[in-house]
């Protein structure tokens, strides 16, 4: 199993809106179940009568929690492809604070609101109309507090690695806080709110008997047990590399394009794929191969791209983009290419290409058409490519040239829109 | 039916329904590897509305651009838009199932229907506005980054809990 499946490209974007869906349906549903459709049992909380919200929401949290930490400790999924919103702490305190105090005014949050609205609460429908409010106008002075919006940036961080703790022993520390906490509230429901514990659905009511309750609570204690010994989750920059695997692949040649089948994929306009430029700067701006990303080897962490994405590298002859195979492998990148003789290919190849007796005229008027695209010229035998390639190479952008196919070569990639909530 | 039939059922065990939930924000980790989020198909849905209105006007603003992709196909064809959809037939789905499916205002005896109206939507857009700060709400920032043990998420939940309970007293005439 190598989940996350979609990321591993086991499914489309099609059909993860219809995850989306069923999924959106589960969180719906345990929410209503739970009570949160109504404002007055979410607010219970803040005043110790009902800490529901408490109970609801780190459950479901420590549920997770050791759920992706017991799949990505047994090799089942690769934790590092799991989204990380960046953190951004000064927003995320303010952010937060509002919240809050929008919470006890308002009642719901964006998500039990949905719910409470659905099931005819007028106050959860005006909440919403609300939140549209007040997202509109947070939109229209964006522009003027732009430049606090992302303050002291911290990046993709876990508390592990901010406290440079072992992941598992922090696991194991907020199993045994919210189990902490769960114990605490049923104390204050009692004491503020004199709310006796139904014996059923309570960790501390007597009698002492084994209830559904109590062993979920000893099997996500368990469970935060096993994280306590079991080491880091995470895989990606501490992958170990199987050396021999990676000989083998690198003398078989199974990971390299060749140039002429990049120059198909780049006229159907496919974008299934990351072509990046290794050389330097100056030499990307004089030339490069339409769709290219100018990244130096430097840049090359474990997260600039997907582990899953597919990359092809191109470099002047190939050199460098060997190097940064070897590099992009042993960081766990899961589908590197070289693009075989690199730019040199490129050029001799698809941009100049040369006729001889032997060419078949078909093949040699395809390579014409192709040619044209990328705004080359082919070149009858006996004459030698253009001795200066910055005189000769065409310009970045390829002409509109509708002989091949539609021009959507020269669409840039896809903007990804954000993950985050 | 007689009036049992009638009368709402208990909500579930808060301890069993987290569990439920835990399950349903680990199935969107495993199948999707993301998590759960509210409040950005809501300013999903704002950003492509205005953009009807005011196409220049949205594209010029770095916060709507953000939210309308790049126009290849519609921005509301948009992963938390669909979980979105979801959550309210869920939702409805858990409530008639219930029989809690009821026209009414939630509110404690000692504030009048119209100032808890006026409260809801003061709420909600106090909420929108911390939401977009934050980069996320209690589904997005919470709930999912809570679990991946998030910096920004744990900090964010802090204070969500601190900035309620530091207000609760002044407004609990709405509420007990």
């Amino acid at each position: 199993m190598s989940a996350p499946f979609y990321k591993f490209g086991l499914f489309g974007d099609e059909a993860s809106f219809i995850i989306a869906f069923v999924i959106g349906i589960g969180f719906g549903f345990f929410l209503e179940r739970a009570g949160f459709g109504s404002g007055r049992k979410l607010a219970a909380q803040f005043y110790f009568r009902d800490l529901s919200v408490l109970k609801v929401m780190f459950t479901a949290i420590i549920t997770a929690m050791t759920g992706v930490y017991l799949l990505s400790r047994l090799g089942m999924m690769d934790l590092s492809l799991v989204y990380l919103v960046p953190t951004f702490l000064v927003p995320q305190i303010v952010g937060g604070l509002l919240l809050g105090v929008g919470f006890v005014i308002g009642g719901y949050c964006p998500g039990t609101s949905c719910v409470s609205a659905v099931t005819g609460r007028i106050d959860g429908m005006v909440y919403l109309v609300g939140m549209i409010a007040g997202l509109l106008g947070f939109a229209e002075v964006y522009p003027y507090v732009q430049n606090y919006a992302h303050m002291t940036p911290m990046g993709q961080i876990t508390l592990a690695k901010l406290f440079n703790l072992p992941y598992g022993l922090l696991v194991f520390a907020v199993v045994l806080m919210a189990l902490g906490a769960f114990m605490a509230a049923e104390w204050a429901e009692k004491k503020v709110g004199g709310k006796e514990p139904d014996p059923k659905g309570s960790f501390i009511a007597r009698p002492w008997r084994l209830t559904p309750v109590r062993i979920l609570a000893m099997g996500l204690a368990a469970a935060g047990f096993v994280a306590l010994v079991a080491g880091d989750p995470y895989r990606g920059s501490h992958a170990t590399i199987d050396t021999k695997d990676l000989a083998i692949r690198a003398g078989s040649g199974a990971d390299s394009i060749q140039v002429g089948q990049l120059a198909d994929w780049i006229i159907q306009g496919r974008n299934d794929f990351k072509l990046v430029d290794l050389r330097s700067g100056t030499d990307f701006a004089a030339y490069h191969i339409p769709t290219a990303e100018n990244v130096p080897l430097a840049s090359l962490t474990p997260d600039f791209a997907a582990h899953n994405e597919k990359i092809i590298l191109c470099s002047e002859d190939g050199t460098q983009a060997a190097k940064a195979w070897f590099l992009l492998e042993a960081q766990g990148f899961k589908s590197v290419y070289l693009l075989d003789g690199g730019l040199r290919s490129w050029q001799d190849m698809i941009l100049f290409p040369k006729k001889s007796d032997k060419t078949d005229e078909a093949v040699f008027d395809r390579q014409m058409q192709v040619a044209k695209f990328f705004g080359g010229t082919p070149q009858a035998e006996g004459t030698s490519a253009p001795a200066s390639v910055a005189v000769a190479l065409p310009q970045v952008a390829p002409p509109a040239q509708p002989a091949v196919s539609e021009p959507a070569a020269a669409k840039v990639q896809p903007k990804k829109k954000k993950e985050g909530c | 039916m007689n009036s049992v039939e009638h009368s709402a059922k208990p909500y579930w065990n808060p301890y069993l329904s987290g569990f439920g939930l835990g399950l349903v924000l680990l199935a969107s980790f495993v199948i999707m590897g993301r998590g759960l989020g509210a409040s950005g198909a809501f300013t999903t849905a704002v950003a492509t509305a205005v953009h009807q209105v005011a196409p220049t006007h949205a594209e010029n603003n770095a916060f709507y651009a953000e939210y309308l992709g790049d126009g290849s196909r519609s921005p509301l064809k948009d992963w938390l838009v669909f979980e979105v959809l979801g959550v309210f037939v869920g939702g409805f789905l858990s409530g008639v199932l219930a029989n809690r499916l009821k026209l009414t205002v939630e509110k404690g005896p000692r504030i009048g229907k119209p100032w808890r109206l006026i409260f809801a939507f003061i709420g909600g857009a106090l909420m929108g506005i911390g939401a977009k700060i934050a980069l996320g709400c209690t589904s997005g920032q919470a709930l999912t980054g809570g679990s991946l043990l998030n910096v920004g998420s744990w900090a964010f939940m802090m204070c969500v809990f601190g900035g309620a309970y530091a207000v609760a007293y002044f407004f609990r005439k709405q509420w007990i």
